[in-house]
């Protein structure tokens, strides 16, 4: 063994207890840089937040005094009713932690490596979300139905996740019922009746059409041949399955 | 349709057409400038004899009438473009001309014109960039948070309303924004911005029906287009990952049919997309469009291909993103296409206004569309085969093509790539001109063009997987080369040559729409808040006023209890708008707003 005097001793001590704190702030380093990066490509893009966050379409975010918990929350959650998404559902867990970082040092934070959106489903169930709301099919579940805040609440929340796709394509509609406007007849699903007006959707094509009526202008007899299956023609059995994965994940 | 009297304005004296003198000094200006200026040097041999006959024209003919001096437009096309007493749809009438038959108000009187009344609508959320539609007297005007109000037009006093509210949770793609309202069948149609089309009773304001166009939580999609009745339908477009044109049935709100912009797999044009680029290519449609009822066929402008300056993962000519196409108005199904900018990497979408128009060339009189891509150049297509007729720039600064070829091709492009640095890329990614309208004038037989001469440093980065939608790049605005800041100006153009009639220029941004009427008036807003009336023959301001705010709208006319009225929305705001403040830090003076601005003739000049 080398024998080493006393001074590299100490030298190599120092470095040696020194090298977490190095390393931590080399990672926050790269990381506040990888936000950066991330930044420049999403939320500078186009009409956001500008170059450095120096204003474009969406407010300045550079020098605006925004506390650490704040910038962390918008990031992660949105704000509603705002074009502001929530990137904690949109970006990987890494990056929106970068994303925050570098926003925080915009407003003189510094970096620290905690904070992060929720955890994401993974696998079947992931695969099954998209299925669920996808816009490549032309009739799909979240026409009717709103699962985690997406989707139409055309029904009442889901309640009961069917065993398999069989008994999905085969589950029974005894809500549905026959809606009758002078001579038209059409499927019908009663979404609202307050004196005066009634409100059904009608659910001849997809999307559903939510229709106002008076009371006295659609009579609605129980029954109609429709079929949960009807809608379903476009789902394979694997891809339904995947979409009763994420429906249970999901509860 | 009513149209209104045809008078004679014999007090308006006949003008040297000094606009041509401007269009030489200009042109004379940027000579030796790197960025050449795409004007009338292409024609300067016919320029002379040009402005020799139309002088001799103007000299000859008395202006009586409607558009008895313009021999090549028929009063047939006057009476199916033009507006009378109604503003009945988003561009005046379907083939989009915003002109209006009205001459109450004219060169000899405009300058008496005063306030009849003022709409506050409340949403001050942004700019009020609404086209108001105007039906018996009856104005119906929309806001950017989908709130619609029923006015009347002659005292603006409201007679019903609807406050939209938004969908619980929803994130908008970008700024709410409304540009109008249908109305047809006793009903009133908003297309929101949370994707519903909702049919209200006209007289009550009661719902009828609505629909779930889109679920904008999946799609990060909105609808802002006006939506524009055709037959039995009410047509609308939008999108977010996916761009569509969608009709559904007037009575019921079933879809009839959906043109989506990105075609599916296994459709033809989906292998003008690498890979599963398609599936976020976006093609974003967000503007009405004009139908010709005798071709029964729809013509759109489709949006840009995203992510918009990274064209490397969408290799391929994108289609049909940049272009126009003309659909069937009974079933969706495409008719003809003709894109404008194949493989776009400078965001220059198609989405502006498609102006149709019979008019002569070469001898032959030829069923036209006109339009302005944000690249700054004009095409004029055959409106039944989509063929080019001609091309010709409307901006001065333009450097992402050396030319347009007179058969539509992009002669010398410079793309925006993804190893380069920064380039000042001219015009803008706004627009050489925004999405405000033109005007198209069958007596002077000119069209109008708001203009902006800005430019923009782009760079292109690789989007992030799993971000759909992202632009894939950044860029920063620009004055144009040898200037200090961004201008504008107005420009009077033969639609069918480009030959530059007029211009009227100004220092800051014209963002608001061109309204024509039959009194020889051209009316528009700028961003200090001045709406005022050009002599649609020379250019020459006629009246102003200051409404309060600058103005982002579109501006209208019509008559209510016989009287004409011109209406025009105030309140600065929209990307565009606020994006100016990077050029003109004076920008801050044009203030917020959302009101309706409406001017008539006191009673004793009428």
């Amino acid at each position: 063994m080398i024998r080493l005097n006393a001074e590299i001793r100490a030298a190599l001590f120092c470095a040696l207890l020194l090298a977490p704190v190095a390393l931590r702030a080399q990672n926050a380093d790269q990381n506040l840089r990888h936000g950066e990066e991330v930044f420049a490509q999403t939320c500078t893009q186009s009409y956001c937040h500008g170059a450095n966050g120096a204003a474009g379409g969406a407010p300045k975010l550079a020098g605006r005094g925004l506390t650490g918990d704040y910038i962390e929350k918008v990031v992660t959650y949105g704000i509603t009713g705002t074009p502001m998404p929530a990137w904690g559902q949109r970006l990987p867990l890494n990056e929106v932690r970068a994303v925050i970082m570098y926003v925080q040092s915009l407003n003189g934070i510094a970096p620290s490596l905690r904070s992060g959106p929720p955890p994401a489903l993974t696998g079947e169930a992931a695969s099954g979300r998209e299925l669920f709301f996808d816009p490549q099919h032309s009739v799909r579940c979240s026409f009717c139905h709103r699962v985690n805040d997406r989707g139409q609440a055309v029904t009442p929340a889901i309640a009961n996740v069917p065993a398999d796709a069989g008994a999905l394509r085969n589950l029974a509609t005894p809500q549905i019922s026959t809606a009758r406007v002078g001579s038209e007849t059409f499927p019908a699903l009663l979404s609202s009746k307050i004196p005066g007006e009634s409100k059904v959707y009608d659910l001849t094509k997809f999307p559903p059409v939510l229709r106002t009526f008076t009371p006295a202008a659609v009579d609605l007899k129980d029954g109609n041949a429709w079929s949960h299956s009807s809608v379903l023609g476009n789902y394979s059995d694997g891809e339904l399955n995947s979409i009763l994965a994420f429906l249970r994940a999901a509860r | 349709m009513q149209t209104g009297p045809c008078v004679l304005t014999q007090a308006i004296p006949c003008t040297e057409s000094a606009g041509l003198a401007d269009a030489a000094a200009l042109r004379t200006n940027q000579t030796g400038n790197a960025f050449f200026f795409r004007g009338n040097n292409m024609r300067h041999g016919k320029l002379l004899g040009s402005l020799l006959a139309l002088t001799v024209a103007l000299l000859l003919c008395p202006r009586q009438s409607c558009a008895q001096n313009q021999p090549d437009i028929s009063q047939a096309q006057v009476q199916q473009g033009a507006t009378g007493a109604d503003w009945p749809t988003y561009g005046g009438t379907h083939l989009f001309w915003r002109y209006s038959s009205l001459n109450q108000i004219n060169t000899t009187n405009v300058k008496k014109m005063v306030p009849a009344w003022i709409f506050q609508t409340g949403d001050y959320q942004d700019a009020l960039q609404a086209t108001p539609i105007v039906v018996n007297g009856i104005m119906y005007v929309s806001t950017a948070r989908s709130a619609v109000f029923a006015i009347d037009g002659a005292t603006g006093k409201l007679l019903w309303q609807y406050k939209h509210q938004m969908l619980p949770g929803y994130s908008p793609p970008a700024r709410s924004k409304s540009y109008g309202l249908g109305v047809a069948d006793g009903k009133v149609f908003l297309a929101t911005y949370d994707d519903f089309l909702i049919a209200f009773d006209q007289k009550t304001g009661h719902e009828v029906w609505r629909v779930a166009v889109e679920d904008p939580y999946t799609c990060r999609c909105s609808m802002s287009a006006a939506a524009m009745v055709v037959k039995d339908k009410v047509v609308v477009s939008g999108g977010g990952l996916r761009g569509y044109v969608a009709a559904f049935d007037i009575k019921t709100g079933r879809e009839a049919w959906r043109f989506y912009s990105v075609p599916g797999p296994g459709e033809p044009g989906n292998d003008t997309w690498a890979g599963d680029s398609w599936k976020t290519g976006a093609v974003v449609n967000w503007f009405s469009g004009s139908y010709d009822a005798d071709l029964n066929l729809i013509y759109w402008g489709t949006g840009n291909a995203k992510p918009d300056f990274f064209g490397e993962s969408r290799k391929g000519s994108n289609l049909y993103s940049s272009c126009i196409v003309a659909l069937d108005a009974d079933t969706g199904k495409l008719k003809w296409y003709y894109q404008e900018v194949p493989h776009d990497s400078w965001d220059y979408d198609s989405n502006w206004e498609p102006v149709l128009m019979d008019r002569m060339v070469k001898g032959r009189m030829r069923k036209l569309l006109v339009h302005i891509n944000k690249g700054g150049f004009s095409w004029v297509l055959d409106r039944v085969t989509g063929e080019v007729v001609g091309t010709y720039p409307d901006n001065q600064y333009i450097n992402w093509v050396k030319e347009v070829s007179q058969s539509g091709e992009l002669v010398g492009r410079h793309d925006v790539l993804a190893n380069e640095s920064a380039w000042l890329v001219c015009p803008s990614n706004l627009g050489g001109k925004s999405w405000n309208h033109e005007a198209y004038s069958p007596r002077t037989g000119w069209i109008y063009v708001p203009l902006i001469e800005m430019c923009n440093d782009i760079v292109a980065r690789p989007p992030i997987l799993g971000v759909p939608g992202s632009a894939g790049g950044i860029w920063v605005m620009k004055p144009p080369p040898d200037h200090d800041t961004a201008f504008s100006h107005l420009d009077a153009f033969d639609p069918v040559t480009g030959k530059r009639q007029w211009s009227y220029q100004y220092k800051y941004a014209l963002l608001a729409s061109v309204l024509g009427t039959a009194g020889d008036l051209v009316f528009s807003g700028d961003s200090e808040g001045n709406f005022f009336a050009l002599d649609a023959r020379d250019g020459k301001k006629l009246w102003s006023f200051q409404t309060g705010a600058g103005n982002r709208g579109s501006s209208v006319t019509y008559l209510a209890g016989g009287k004409q009225y011109v209406a025009t929305p105030t309140g600065w705001g929209s990307v565009s708008g606020d994006i100016m403040s990077v050029l003109w830090p004076d920008s801050d003076q044009w203030r917020l707003g959302s009101t309706l601005v409406v001017f008539a003739l006191p009673e004793e000049s009428k």
